[in-house]
């Protein structure tokens, strides 16, 4: 029943949230206004694993200040279902895989989760604080959107909106001298994620390119009707898939003439199509290595091309390599 | 007279004998400690805060340590924000070493504020473990009265909380405690740049000397591919490569995306006839449209520019200088050309905008000189700044001169790569090749890490990232 799957979807929302915070500035003026100091302030993930801290931030054991300030940690803290975000269940949607061109990729609609977050600002200065929180407040109305590529292999992007919940603030200046003054505020926020389960995968072209269309007229309406006439049609290729250079040009070409002159003709046949440079040209015709053409098919446009550029044929194997998406040389909106 | 008259409860005498064998314990069993008064640079009003302070002064005073079985279990933990060691110390010094000796040196000092006892926020640098301790609370009254008087003052410290603090003592031992501690950046300065050096043939004849750009067409978003006609037989085809440019432009005010700015000779070919066509192939889906231009030949050309030696520490691309033509004078072209610089700092290609004309021998190349390194050594807590700009400075933490490595704290502007950087005490003069952004000597930072990860395909900043890029 279960395959394993995993699009690092939590992780890129972690990675994306901590995005926002890493370029904050902190600046110290002294009292004529003049800049003394500008600060970035440090931020990481706040969990990880006790040994390499210790090895990376303590080498020689005797560390001798107790901690560099100012500095930011962010920290995946809790993960709530979403009801309100649900939809069907059973729809899917598909895409191109991305990569593979040859390929569709189906998966079920996503399961709405709440990812909660903590981002921890640790100051010695209140003014430090101050600079900081100002910077980051406003952003959120309560929330700021990401649009966040969840599921790579089908290029999903999603906007997660990253909500401001609350804020804690903790200036513990009263008591006694034994204990220092810290500043430490949280603030906590909700990315509002989405969890994909497996992707179907459809590597195979074979099975999902319309390889033949064919379409029959019937005249009248008797209960075993005949096709009068039927249409077939296969989709050819319109681009050069496997850049098969047959020949070169063996002259300039303008954008007027239907006249090419090759250095080989052997290698195209009449009645196929040829591409030069972006350029389809259709060979009507062919007498020793010249070429009688029809300029500029499939859409494309017509160009001067120089002597020597690669003439591509377009072969049955071209045919073959069609990719997903292709519009064989029709315009309008692909769907 | 409420006591006992014939009692005296603490004569001067005995008073300063009482202090004189604490003094005396105190430098038998003591430790060496410094002592480096807080100056107040900038303080904040209304928040009262001291913002900025410098610890320039040290001065060795005895000091008994109270916890003599070590700093405690369990000292460093593992936070949210990193490492932090949280080791106290209780030190006991004498009241009458402090006033006689460290009072009558500081009194004078500029930004003190008390000097007549230790107070709270001056640091102790303790030698064993090599460590820094802020003073948290001075007990004055423990033991309470002796003879009628208190004689020591007890140093409650605990681990000093670094940030853009200036260590400036002049004793090496202390100032270097902050080397990797506190808001470091570091710069990469260009050692010994090294000039680099290329060589290039001659084409006899019908070469392409030059490519005319006659309309820069529109909407490229990728350099358009250049193809030139093929030459007759016997002869080689040339090449060449498109640059774009996206500030210009159209007649009608429309700016329609990037446009052909020029086209760079990188094989001028042989055995041309005629003037060869050229013609632009997109490369990519949505191409661009319109760019257009012409080829010109001559006879005795540059030919490839092959790069003998790439150089090194080159910021910025150099001048390429070809030789004059030989025969006669006046007659024939100069050929020019431009130089590409890769990452690492050397010149990677060399490309021709004129082949030239007239060449009868092989031209020779001659390409500038990077800034061919620095000069000087970096002093620590030295004042660095940019050359000639007094408001982009920065506190020299250290100076490797074999990796060229400066690491600077107390930034007060944006250093890039290009700049030159000049020490005002010491005179060196380097040119910066990398300014890293994050802190890379203390492993906490992750900024750039996490800027990286988000950027490699995780989020789409079409709509860019309001906090900026770092």
């Amino acid at each position: 029943m279960f395959e394993y799957f995993y699009h690092e979807i939590l992780r890129r929302t972690i990675i994306s949230f901590g995005s926002l915070f890493n370029n904050i500035e902190i600046k110290h003026l002294d009292s004529s206004d003049d800049t003394v100091e500008i600060i970035k302030v440090p931020l990481a993930y706040g969990p990880q694993q006790k040994f390499l801290a210790r090895l990376e931030q303590s080498p020689n054991l005797n560390k001798p200040v107790q901690i560099t300030l100012p500095r930011m940690s962010f920290e995946f803290v809790g993960l709530q279902y979403d009801a309100s975000r649900k939809v069907t269940t059973t729809q899917t949607f598909k895409s191109h895989a991305v990569g593979v061109t040859t390929a569709i990729r189906k998966t079920y609609m996503p399961v709405p989760y709440n990812m909660a977050f903590e981002l921890s600002v640790y100051t010695k200065l209140n003014d430090d604080m101050l600079q900081i929180v100002e910077q980051i407040l406003p952003y959120f109305q309560p929330a700021y959107t990401l649009s966040v590529n969840l599921v790579e292999t089908l290029g999903e992007k999603r906007d997660i909106p990253v909500v401001i919940e609350n804020i804690t603030m903790s200036d513990n200046y009263e008591g006694d001298y034994k204990e220092r003054r810290s500043l430490l505020y949280t603030i906590r926020f909700t990315a509002k994620t989405y969890l994909f389960g497996p992707v179907g995968d459809t590597a195979s072209a074979s099975r999902d390119l319309i390889k033949r269309v064919r379409v029959g007229y019937v005249q009248d309406d008797s209960s075993t009707p005949t096709r009068d006439l039927t249409y077939t049609v296969v989709p050819r290729a319109t681009r050069s898939y496997d850049d098969n250079v047959v020949t070169n040009l063996a002259e300039d070409v303008g954008t007027t003439t239907n006249i090419l002159r090759v250095n080989d003709s052997s290698g195209i046949d009449e009645n196929t199509y040829i591409v030069i440079d972006n350029e389809s040209i259709y060979v009507d015709r062919k007498e020793g290595n010249t070429l009688f053409t029809r300029r500029a098919q499939d859409n494309t446009l017509v160009a001067s091309h120089v002597g020597g550029a690669a003439v591509n044929a377009i072969t049955d194997a071209d045919d073959a390599l069609i990719e997903i998406g292709d519009d064989f040389g029709f315009d309008g909106t692909l769907l | 007279m409420v006591l006992n008259p014939f009692f005296q409860q603490g004569s001067p005498g005995e008073q300063s004998l009482v202090q004189d064998l604490i003094n005396e314990q105190l430098r038998m069993y003591g430790v060496e400690v410094y002592y480096l008064p807080r100056q107040y640079i900038t303080k904040n009003k209304v928040i009262r805060e001291v913002i900025q302070s410098e610890f320039n002064n040290s001065y060795p005073i005895e000091a008994y340590v109270d916890n003599f079985e070590g700093y405690g279990e369990n000292s460093v933990l593992l936070s949210k924000f990193g490492v932090q060691a949280t080791n106290e110390l209780k030190l006991i010094i004498s009241k009458e070493r402090f006033e006689t000796y460290i009072t009558p040196l500081t009194r004078n000092l500029p930004n003190i504020e008390l000097a007549t006892r230790p107070k709270e926020g001056d640091l102790i640098y303790f030698p064993l473990g090599d460590r820094l301790f802020e003073i948290k609370f001075v007990e004055h009254e423990k033991p309470f009265y002796q003879l009628q008087k208190n004689y020591v003052y007890e140093l409650s410290c605990e681990l000093f909380r670094a940030q853009d603090e200036i260590l400036d003592t002049g004793i090496e031992e202390i100032d270097d405690t902050f080397n990797v501690e506190g808001n470091i950046r570091t710069f990469t300065l260009v050692g010994s740049g090294t000039t680099a050096t290329a060589i290039s043939g001659r084409v006899v004849s019908g070469a392409v000397n030059q490519i005319i750009v006659t309309s820069r067409g529109e909407k490229y978003n990728h350099p358009p591919a250049v193809a030139i006609s093929s030459a007759p037989t016997g002869g080689t085809r040339a090449t060449g490569i498109s640059t774009l440019r996206d500030d210009i432009v159209n007649c009608d005010g429309t700016l329609i995306g990037e446009k052909v700015q020029g086209v760079f000779i990188e094989n001028p070919g042989s055995g041309y006839i005629v003037n060869p066509g050229i013609v632009f192939v997109g490369v990519n889906t949505n191409p661009g449209v319109g760019a257009a231009a012409t080829t010109r030949i001559s006879d005795n050309t540059v030919g490839v520019v092959t790069i003998s030696d790439g150089g090194g520490g080159y910021v910025s691309a150099p001048t390429v200088t070809f030789s004059a033509p030989g025969g006669l004078a006046g007659l024939g072209t100069t050929a020019q050309g431009i130089a590409v610089v890769s990452a690492a700092g050397t010149v990677s290609a060399i490309y021709l905008t004129h082949a030239g004309a007239g060449y009868t021998v092989a031209p020779t190349i001659t390409l500038s000189a990077p800034d061919l390194g620095g000069s000087g050594e970096f002093i620590p807590t030295e004042t660095v700044q940019v050359a000639n700009n007094t408001s982009i400075t920065a506190v020299v933490k250290t100076w490797n001169s074999v990796t060229n490595e400066l690491n600077v704290s107390n930034v007060t502007g944006e250093f890039k790569p290009g700049d030159t950087i000049e020490g005002l005490e010491s005179g060196a003069s380097y040119q910066i090749r990398i300014a890293e952004d994050d802190n890379t000597v203390n492993k906490y930072p992750d900024n750039e890490e996490i800027q990286l990860a988000s950027t490699d395909g995780i989020l789409d900043f079409s709509e860019s990232n309001p906090f900026g890029n770092p």
